[in-house]
């Protein structure tokens, strides 16, 4: 049992319940290769070692007593540092949290506990979640397994660096415009945004409140689907949330529609990218499924409205981080307004500012209803495209980035580009659908991983589940990077 | 004030409603907890954290929007009221904006004899901020977040008001209704109720407001009524001297009885409203909005009104019986025993059990008092069973202790002899001793009759009736 | 479009150094640029939707948390409370 930590969480689980390993071994196998490994990859922005050793040590002695598991009992999970941890720093990746020691759980981190799973530490991020990098962190930037020059994609970076690099099974994220996904997609794994509304987001720091939505990262299909499972519900702290029952998938795609929308395949993503996800809808169709051409006009609008949306509610949101109550307080605190400008300028990164300048902006007096209250409405009629084109499909595929990991510090200077690379994810965010990054090889350029994605209706997550099966063994599943 | 011009009011009255719990947490709604332990993460605002609705707020609200004949929106929703302030935990308050639960409604109020009809903009719901509390040793100032999420409504009224009494009257049967509705603790000194107050002057005949003056931390009603006076005082003097009102808001210091700037229109705040996309659209089914209103009590100055034409009672009288719903309930129980009258019910309630709530500072339902009672004892002073002075006796009795009236007036022996012959001794023994006021009588000084009237009282240790007393002395007297 | 950047960030309690206001000011020119391209649409009515509606919460107290926790990420506490720099009003 050399390698326990990089078993899959479904055969860590096999192995628990067969009594061959203990949860503590496992523990010690993750926390081990996390301490060989965590220099380069820079994944974790606070580890939960002595907590964790605990939790694993209660789920044994369960185990000895012959008491009936959870799904994730025993496993170790990692948690991006965006959800609140009872006793634990959460950061968001942000000097304005750097201190920052939550009183209570997220309700998906108290879910978590109560299967028994090991909370092993929390990732670091792009601040706040905003970045599609994970160049953006006060703190430091997580590296690709792949090739550590080159960024793992954001904001979850170091949820899916951590996995990728197996020094965890299985990870959370949390997704406002493809968070989730395209680092996923970058790092080779799975992850899922799943529909808005299935799980909880009490607890997660807001970014763009009608778009966040938590989710799952593994590398392989099975262990994104068991921590989905553990996560998902109702949760009568969060009004968003709906009454949501996880439903089992199969792993046999006859019959079902695939649509492919001419305008995710444009001239902004790369013709290696493009290639590789046509050959994965090929694999698709010889394992039975059926093609065919949908359209989503409002696409080009898409990323327009999911910056005003996201950053006008991120300018709400973020309001709080004041200097008074937590976090980080300014240096200059004679008057009420010096303590609220100097902690929020000193304690925020430029990002940030950005984009509680732009929702300031696009909020205040006199333009509410040009950008806000019309990019509403043009939710409204992307969500709508959406319901029409699954009229004539089950499931869209797209690609999810226009192209494989770039070089760290590549990009950074320039906002504009990386949020032009937002384009393939924002839409989901934008009409509340859940969508599942599946690595779909590497490119011959840069030998980097490549992802598509499947788009479903809301509430659809077994039948993604099943399409991303179907893949994984008709491929014989996913690459993991060793080393 | 100047006659050539004419006051327009506006008004803003934040209510705290009286729920079990917060607006949008579980923590308890409750004054004077000690600092900062009616607080948790919803409402002080962690990040992460999310608010949900109290259900019981919305009734609440819907309930106040019936009474001041509003309609109801059922499909709306709550909106972001952005600004940095540290009473305010989030940097924003959840408010309502473009759709308020409640909207176009009106109030009658009760002006000298007058019924004044103002406007109700609309009623929406939202939280209540925490507390500063400034303090010199420290030279800061200290924050309690035990009232931030203690849900309020603000009842918003059309510029109808036209005078400082109509904007007090205005206040007072707000403070009832709330009290009449059960919503609301409405104490002024806890800060439960608390108002702006919007002032503008015109030139009488003119259909143009003038320009609008807000006036922040009006604590109490008759403050209210000392700002406006004060403000459309201001105003005039301004304007009478060729001068111009500036768009402002300004504070109300209610000690030294005047207003100073506290913000210019030119740093007006931008809120910057937008939906809370944390609280979707919420429907209030019909059924419900139809169901609060057909179980909505009959409100005050209604009860004031049907006090006064159907009993015949004075305006002022009526008022106080319906000021409070327990006293007016009372009363409407006494008169409903049909064994007395309302007049006389009425006047026994504002006169003795008034002057006994007051000593003891306390409400109609803390006495032991029962209107069966009082109406039992009241009709046997109509009926001559007793006198006037045996039934207070009675009272000091029945005020303490639920027990039957006639009983009382059995074992204290009070029922009143209007036998002639058991009181003629009476009458000559009193005359027989007051030979001087007999005299003063008969030289014309009719007056004395009510002192020996009174002696006659005294000798039947108030059992004598004193009309028929009254009579025999006076025949007496004739007959010498 | 020029942006008041300097108005944008007094309402968002945020000080931009000067050195770092023609900065922003050509970024956030170019986000907003980028961002106006949205298609004419009626913004009449209120953004409500019937169709996603939230459930309400029952009146019943939940327990409050301890003073001392939700206090202890504060940087200056005294008798029980926050403290914040004086505040006129």
């Amino acid at each position: 049992m050399g390698k326990l930590y990089s078993l899959s969480a479904a055969q860590m689980k096999d192995l628990l319940n067969k009594k061959e390993v203990t949860s503590v071994e496992i523990t010690k196998s993750v926390i081990d290769r996390i301490e060989k490994t965590d220099k380069e990859i820079q994944a974790y922005i606070s580890y939960n070692f002595d907590e964790a050793l605990k939790q694993a040590a209660a789920v044994d002695e369960k185990i000895a007593k012959g008491e009936k598991l959870a799904d994730m009992a025993g496993i170790p999970v990692a948690v991006k540092d965006n959800m609140c941890t009872k006793n634990l720093r959460t950061t968001c990746a942000s000097k304005m949290l750097g201190n920052f020691v939550p009183p209570y759980n997220a309700t998906v981190v108290e879910k978590l506990l109560d299967e028994g799973a090991v909370i092993i530490g929390k990732t670091t991020m792009d601040e706040f979640a905003m970045g599609s990098s994970g160049e953006n962190s006060a703190f430091q930037v997580a590296r690709n397994p792949w090739d550590t020059s080159r960024v793992p994609g954001g904001s979850s970076s170091g949820s899916a660096a951590t996995v990728a690099a197996s020094q965890v099974p299985v990870a959370l994220g949390s997704d406002t415009g493809g968070s989730i996904r395209q680092p996923a997609c970058l790092c080779g794994i799975v992850g899922m945004k799943p529909t808005y509304g299935s799980v909880s987001r009490y607890g997660l720091v807001a970014f763009g409140s009608s778009l966040d939505q938590i989710g799952p990262m593994a590398r392989c299909v099975d262990d994104t689907a068991m921590l989905f499972k553990s996560i998902c519900g109702r949760d009568m702290r969060d009004a968003t949330s709906k009454d949501y029952t996880y439903k089992p998938y199969g792993d046999s795609v006859k019959g079902i529609k695939l649509g492919i929308p001419k305008q995710y395949f444009g001239d902004g993503i790369s013709a290696v990218v493009k290639e590789k996800v046509y050959r994965a809808v090929e694999v698709l169709k010889a394992q039975g499924a059926e093609v065919v051409e949908v359209s989503l006009p409002s696409t080009d609008y898409a990323l327009s409205a999911y910056y005003i949306i996201s950053s006008a509610e991120a300018s709400s949101n973020l309001g709080r981080f004041d200097g008074v109550k937590y976090g980080y307080t300014g240096s200059k605190r004679g008057s009420l307004d010096e303590l609220y400008e100097s902690s929020r300028s000193e304690g925020f990164g430029d990002e940030v500012k950005r984009r509680i300048m732009l929702g300031t902006y696009v909020l205040s007096s006199g333009f509410y209803d040009a950008y806000y209250k019309k990019a509403k409405i043009l939710q409204k009629n992307i969500a709508k495209e959406f319901d029409d084109a699954f009229k004539l499909c089950d499931a869209i595929i797209t690609p999810i980035n226009p192209t494989t990991a770039f070089k760290i510090g590549e990009k950074s200077d320039d906002p504009l580009a990386m949020y032009a690379g937002d384009i393939c994810t924002v839409t989901l965010n934008i009409a509340g659908l859940p969508g599942i990054s599946i690595p779909c090889g590497f490119s011959a350029e840069d030998n980097m991983p490549i992802g598509f994605q499947a788009i479903g209706k809301k509430f659809t997550e077994d039948k993604l589940f099943t399409i991303a099966k179907c893949y994984e063994n008709a491929v014989g599943g996913f690459a993991v990077k060793e080393f | 004030m100047n006659s050539n011009y004419e006051i327009v009011v506006g008004l803003e009255v934040h209510a705290e409603l009286s729920t079990k719990t917060k607006i949008f947490c579980g923590c308890k709604n409750e004054f004077g907890a000690e600092v900062n332990t009616n607080v948790c993460p919803v409402c002080m605002g962690l990040p992460g954290t999310l608010p949900v609705l109290n259900e019981q707020v919305v009734e609440y609200a819907i309930k106040m929007g019936h009474a001041l004949n509003c309609h109801i929106n059922s499909v709306t929703k709550q909106d972001r009221k952005n600004y940095f302030y540290p009473d305010l935990p989030k940097s924003y308050q959840i408010s309502q904006f473009d759709i308020p639960l409640c909207e176009n409604g009106y109030l009658d109020v009760l002006v000298g004899d007058e019924v004044k009809r103002i406007g109700v903009t609309r009623i929406h719901i939202e939280e209540d901020a925490g507390k500063l509390i400034h303090d010199a040793d420290l030279g800061g100032t200290l924050a309690d977040y035990n009232r931030c999420g203690v849900p309020l409504i603000e009842i918003v009224s059309e510029p109808d008001i036209r005078s400082a009494d109509e904007a007090k009257a205005y206040l007072d049967t707000i403070h009832t209704t709330l009290l009449y509705l059960g919503i609301s603790d409405a104490k002024m000194q806890e800060g439960s109720v608390r108002c702006d107050v919007n002032v503008s002057v015109r030139p009488k005949g003119s259909t143009e407001f003038g320009t609008r003056v807000e006036m922040k931390n009006v604590n109490s009603f008759s403050a209210a009524h000392r700002a406006i006076t004060y403000e459309a005082n201001r105003q005039i003097d301004v304007l009478s001297h060729g001068g111009k009102v500036e768009q402002e808001t300004r504070k109300w210091d209610d000690v030294k009885g005047r207003s100073v700037v506290l913000r210019s229109k030119e740093d007006a705040q931008d809120y910057r409203y937008f939906p809370d996309p944390d609280l979707l659209t919420f429907v209030v089914p019909q059924e419900k909005i139809d169901r609060l209103k057909a179980r909505l009590p009959e409100l005050p100055v209604a009860k004031t009104m049907r006090y006064m034409s159907r009993y015949g009672l004075s305006k002022a009288d009526s008022e106080l019986l319906a000021l409070d719903k327990n006293v007016a309930e009372f009363f409407e129980k006494c008169v409903g025993s049909g064994k007395c009258s309302a007049k006389n019910v009425s006047n026994w309630i504002l006169g003795d059990v008034f002057k006994i709530l007051n000593e003891r500072r306390c409400s109609i339902n803390d006495l032991a008092l029962t209107a069966e009672n009082l109406s039992e004892m009241i009709s046997l002073i109509e009926k001559k069973t007793i006198s006037n002075a045996a039934g207070k006796t009675v009272f000091e009795v029945i005020v303490d202790a639920d027990k039957d009236p006639n009983e009382i007036v059995k074992e204290k022996g009070l029922a009143q002899v209007s036998d002639t012959g058991a009181l003629a001794a009476i009458v000559e023994k009193v005359l027989a001793n007051n030979e001087k006021a007999v005299n003063d009588y008969k030289s014309g000084k009719t007056n004395v009759i009510g002192f020996l009237v009174g002696q006659c009282m005294k000798e039947s240790r108030g059992q004598g009736n004193p009309s028929i007393l009254k009579e025999m002395v006076v025949a007496a007297i004739d007959n010498k | 479009m020029e942006i008041d950047i300097k108005h944008i960030a007094k309402l968002a309690r945020l000080s931009i150094p000067e050195e770092k206001v023609e900065k922003f000011q050509k970024e956030m020119e170019g986000i907003i640029e980028m961002v106006e391209n949205l298609p004419d649409l009626n913004t009449e009515g209120a953004l409500v939707d019937p169709s996603d509606t939230m459930q309400l919460r029952k009146d019943e107290v939940q327990p409050s948390f301890p003073r001392d926790e939700m206090l202890k990420n504060a940087p200056n506490t005294a008798a029980g409370c926050i403290v914040i720099p004086r505040v006129v009003d």
